[in-house]
């Protein structure tokens, strides 16, 4: 089981992400009256890259971007997809700090990169992580703490037994708290900061051109898969629905339709972030902040006490 | 070997190196590096030994005890090899200073009484090689003159105040028991009051609590790393404050007992929790007053205080993960905190002083060792997984979450993401970023400076992914205080509520990078460009202009700079001036006229006459 995860968990998640880039686009195309690029269009934009001019500044440059996306595909195999889940060692502690590494490499060939744009891209990208990071790491504890377990499977597996995480009266706050921050967590509008085109001509990404920014698509298309992932997994109970597949139990065709259910509660919660992102123009990065740190922080704040006091 | 003959060279060595500065400075340059591989080789050799020496009788009646132990050995091999790192490395640094002789005596002075610390036996052993510590630490603080001096008074002035306090402890110890052999005053110590461990607890916490710079008790530190020497520096931060850890591992599991340590207090107000909660604190505060800093050093320093709250937090959570984690974090530290003042070491001698973070940049394709030093330094700093500060943090989070602390937890993870923005501020602005038109031609940093800088580097990557190496060590620490065993494996930890395995999560982040980097590599070539060809909206690129360091967290600043200051350091100097006020006023009864003085001595045998005609108490 293990070793089939190793091998098609990345590649789900990948065109997974790829197909939610393209989804994003024609989605808000729509609801502003346009019709839109076609959906398989981010993967033609990452074909055509590979064979395009690029410049380098480095080897650094380089490096940086290809640690990005190797560790966001190392991610990946951390995080439960349907009922597949390659590694575990670690739990949802080391799930956290891989999360860092992808926008850290990215944040290395950025600065590398010498250009003041992608310096202040970065430095937005990283007050808006701590921004966003204090309520995210108070939703995580609370589940962890409500749970007794650190590991990302057996948040799983527990919510299979005692249903979704989001519907018991414990743990809705954190879950309101999660959906507040998630448009900040994939750099949606209003929290569209960090790649500014207008201001700072896509920030980080400034000087990435050919295959640069291809690697930086896929990386961008994986960071948006494990965002909506992992709410599906903590709060909308990852492959359970409703005892749906428990007649399947132990067949192939259980893991199979636990992916669909999954990838389909992941397409819902998207939805939701687009139609936001859609109408809202975009905040300074202050005002992102005091917002990060006001409403969701204080629901998630209470949501722990409520989880501790109750323990 | 025995124990009294590691003194002996450790102490007879500073001396000798002194004596042939007189001679030569190659001669002398020889000699420090020699007994200072010398010790990294006698210690090793005490692996997994146990034993106790009496190295002098009749010291008032007490006898003077040297005792080895897996806990003085862990402490003893990193003091040892972090020093002889930092020989080394002052070989070219501190080639053309002044008073070199000096400062080798020193350093190697200051080697040999941490080593006195972590091998004594009884507490006067310890308390006369603290105090052999704290003053040759004050006199290198001070090496610079200038700003240097005021942090060197600062510096003593607190660590007089701890010295103080652990002398009023070691004196009631020896009236109670009448000895001072820490074995025996463990022993002594089991039946006696709740109301008296605490006191000592309390006393000697203060003590500790400000070598390792807890929070109300930092104020001497950031000046102090900022204006020493950087190889000092580096010992300084690296192992000397960490006494620290070492003195509450000694007092909370060694003498007071691990039992005992953890139920003293009802609820919330016991010892350990509110010990836990000033780490907490010092963990949070500082990392954010990082964010706000321009000179590396102090920058560095900030963090240095605020990674001691780990170590803190780990070690009085008092479980066995948490123990583990505490001791490791000590040693991880030590690491990459040595290797970032080395670093920044470089740096200044190559800008021949620099260290503002506001002024330097893309200095990475100049100084590509020291670059790598400073990449792995901040990973470790952070923990990016791979590197050895994620493993012992993952040890001291995972046993805050499901001890059901979630609040400790809570301020662990947020220093964490607080440490990553000053860390990466540090980074970009020395090393990424536009390389200023002065410092095209800059020198390269000598051998002896890469080669610290190199084994560093390995160590941090090696540690990250076998943790398991020092991690049996540690494990038989925590075992002698009384803990559960942890299961280690060379890789890992393993358990049944969450197994740690760097080795598959490095497996899986090479595979993928050479993938990644396979694809790379067959893709389109890319032209390589100069710093000046890159993206302006059309316009010329200006030179020395184009490099955005100055105010790097703007909005943070804005917004935060309130809020970030140091108050009790205000407190401290407002203590400080009132005394010297004061002082003042006391002074100006010596007004210099034999008149006044008649007149004191006359109104000092008026006023006892009359209390005697009063009260006849004579």
């Amino acid at each position: 089981m293990n070793i089939i995860a190793l091998f098609v968990s990345p590649l789900i998640a990948l065109i997974a992400g790829m197909f939610f880039l393209g989804l994003s686009r024609k989605i808000s195309a729509r609801i502003q009256w346009r019709y839109g690029p076609p959906i398989y269009q981010p993967v033609i934009d990452v074909i055509r890259s590979f064979s395009q001019k690029s410049i380098t500044h480095g080897k650094f440059f380089d490096f940086g971007i290809i640690l990005s996306l190797s560790s966001s595909f190392v991610l990946i195999l951390f995080l439960p997809i349907g009922k597949l889940c390659a590694l575990t060692s670690g739990g949802l502690i080391a799930f956290l700090y891989l999360m860092l590494m992808g926008p850290f490499g990215i944040a290395l060939s950025g600065a590398a990169a010498a250009n003041p744009n992608s310096s202040i891209g970065i430095s937005r990208k990283f007050l808006l992580a701590l921004a966003y990071e204090v309520p995210l790491l108070l939703v995580l504890l609370t589940v962890m703490t409500h749970y007794h377990t650190i590991s990302l499977v057996e948040i799983v597996n527990i919510q299979a037994n005692s249903g979704w995480a989001f519907g018991s009266w414990a743990l809705i706050l954190p879950g309101i708290a999660y959906l507040l921050i998630l448009p900040a967590i994939l750099g949606m509008r209003p929290f569209e900061v960090v790649g500014a085109a207008q201001e700072i001509s896509s920030g980080p990404i400034a000087e990435f051109g050919g295959k640069h920014l291809a690697f930086y698509t896929l990386q961008h298309a994986l960071h948006v898969f494990v965002g909506i992932a992992l709410f599906v997994d903590i709060f909308l109970g990852g492959w359970t629905f409703f005892g749906l597949l428990n007649p399947l139990a132990g067949t192939v065709w259980a893991v199979i339709f636990g992916i669909i259910i999954f990838l389909l509660k992941m397409t819902l919660v998207l939805f939701i972030g687009l139609f936001v992102n859609a109408v809202y123009p975009r905040f300074r990065i202050e005002q992102a902040m005091q917002y990060l740190w006001k409403w969701p922080t204080l629901i998630s704040f209470v949501g722990l006490i409520i989880v501790v006091l109750t323990k | 070997m025995s124990l009294e003959l590691l003194l002996i060279i450790a102490f007879s060595g500073a001396f000798l190196t002194y004596l042939s500065g007189k001679i030569s400075s190659q001669l002398r340059d020889g000699v420090a590096v020699l007994i200072s591989l010398g010790l990294v080789a006698i210690v090793s050799f005490l692996y997994n030994v146990q034993t106790e020496t009496v190295f002098y009788q009749g010291f008032f009646g007490i006898s003077l005890i040297l005792r080895m132990n897996s806990l003085a050995w862990f402490f003893a091999i990193a003091i040892v090899s972090f020093t002889a790192l930092c020989i080394i490395y002052s070989l070219s640094y501190m080639k053309d200073c002044e008073r070199s002789n000096y400062y080798y005596f020193m350093m190697l002075l200051i080697n040999a009484s941490m080593l006195t610390i972590v091998l004594a036996g009884d507490l006067v052993t310890f308390f006369v090689a603290w105090e052999i510590m704290s003053w040759s630490t004050f006199l290198l603080i001070s090496y610079n003159r200038n700003g240097a001096l005021q942090a060197g008074i600062k510096y003593i002035v607190l660590s007089l105040i701890g010295s103080m306090c652990m002398l009023v402890g070691i004196l009631s110890i020896y009236t109670s028991f009448g000895t001072v052999n820490i074995a025996d005053v463990a022993n002594h110590l089991t039946p006696s009051s709740v109301g008296y461990k605490l006191f000592l607890l309390i006393i000697f916490s203060i003590t500790f609590g400000i070598k390792n710079a807890i929070m109300p008790l930092h104020t001497w530190l950031p000046d102090a790393y900022a204006e020493s020497p950087s190889p000092f520096s580096a010992v300084l931060s690296g192992m000397l404050t960490r006494m620290g850890v070492f003195g509450f591992l000694l007092i909370m599991y060694v003498i007071v007992g691990m039992k005992t340590t953890l139920h003293l207090g009802r609820g919330f107000l016991s010892f350990n929790t509110i010990l836990c909660w000033l780490g907490a604190i010092t963990i949070v505060i500082p990392t954010f007053i990082a964010m706000l800093q321009n000179d590396a050093k102090k920058l560095l320093a900030w963090h240095g205080i605020g990674q001691g709250g780990y170590m803190i937090v780990g070690i009085a959570f008092g479980t066995s993960l948490g123990a583990a984690g505490g001791i490791f974090h000590t040693l991880n530290h030590a690491t990459y905190i040595v290797l970032l003042f080395l670093s920044v070491g470089a740096i200044e001698y190559s800008t021949n002083g620099l260290r503002d973070l506001n002024s330097l940049g893309g200095l990475f394709k100049k100084m590509p060792i020291a670059f790598f030093g400073g990449l792995l330094g901040i990973s470790g700093l952070i923990g990016v997984p791979l590197t050895n500060g994620f493993v012992s943090k993952w040890l001291i989070y995972k046993t805050l979450i499901l001890g059901n602390a979630p609040f400790l937890a809570f301020a662990a993870l947020l220093g964490t993401w607080g440490t990553v923005l000053s860390v990466y501020k540090f980074l970009h602005n020395l090393f990424l970023g536009q390389l200023p038109e002065e410092h095209k031609e800059i020198k390269k940093a000598p051998l002896t400076m890469q080669i610290p800088i190199v084994i560093l580097s390995f160590t941090i990557i090696l540690f990250g992914i076998l943790p398991g190496l020092p991690l049996k060590v540690i494990n038989s620490i925590i075992v002698a205080a009384g803990f559960q065993a942890l299961d280690i494996n060379i890789w890992g930890v393993t358990s049944e509520t969450g197994t740690l395995n760097m080795l598959n999560i490095f497996a899986a982040i090479a595979v993928f990078g050479a993938i990644f980097w396979g694809i790379f590599k067959v893709a389109r070539k890319s032209t390589p460009v100069d710093q000046y060809d890159n993206y302006a909206a059309g316009a010329a690129v200006p030179k020395n202009k184009y490099h955005y360091t100055v105010e790097y967290y703007a909005p943070f600043y804005r917004m935060g700079k309130p809020f970030l200051k140091d108050i009790f350091d205000m407190f401290y100097n407002r203590i400080a001036e009132a005394i010297g006020s004061i002082c003042d006023s006391v002074r100006k009864i010596y007004t210099g006229y034999v008149g006044s003085y008649v007149m004191y001595i006359v109104l000092f045998i008026a006023s006892l006459i009359f209390v005697q005609l009063t009260w006849s108490i004579f």
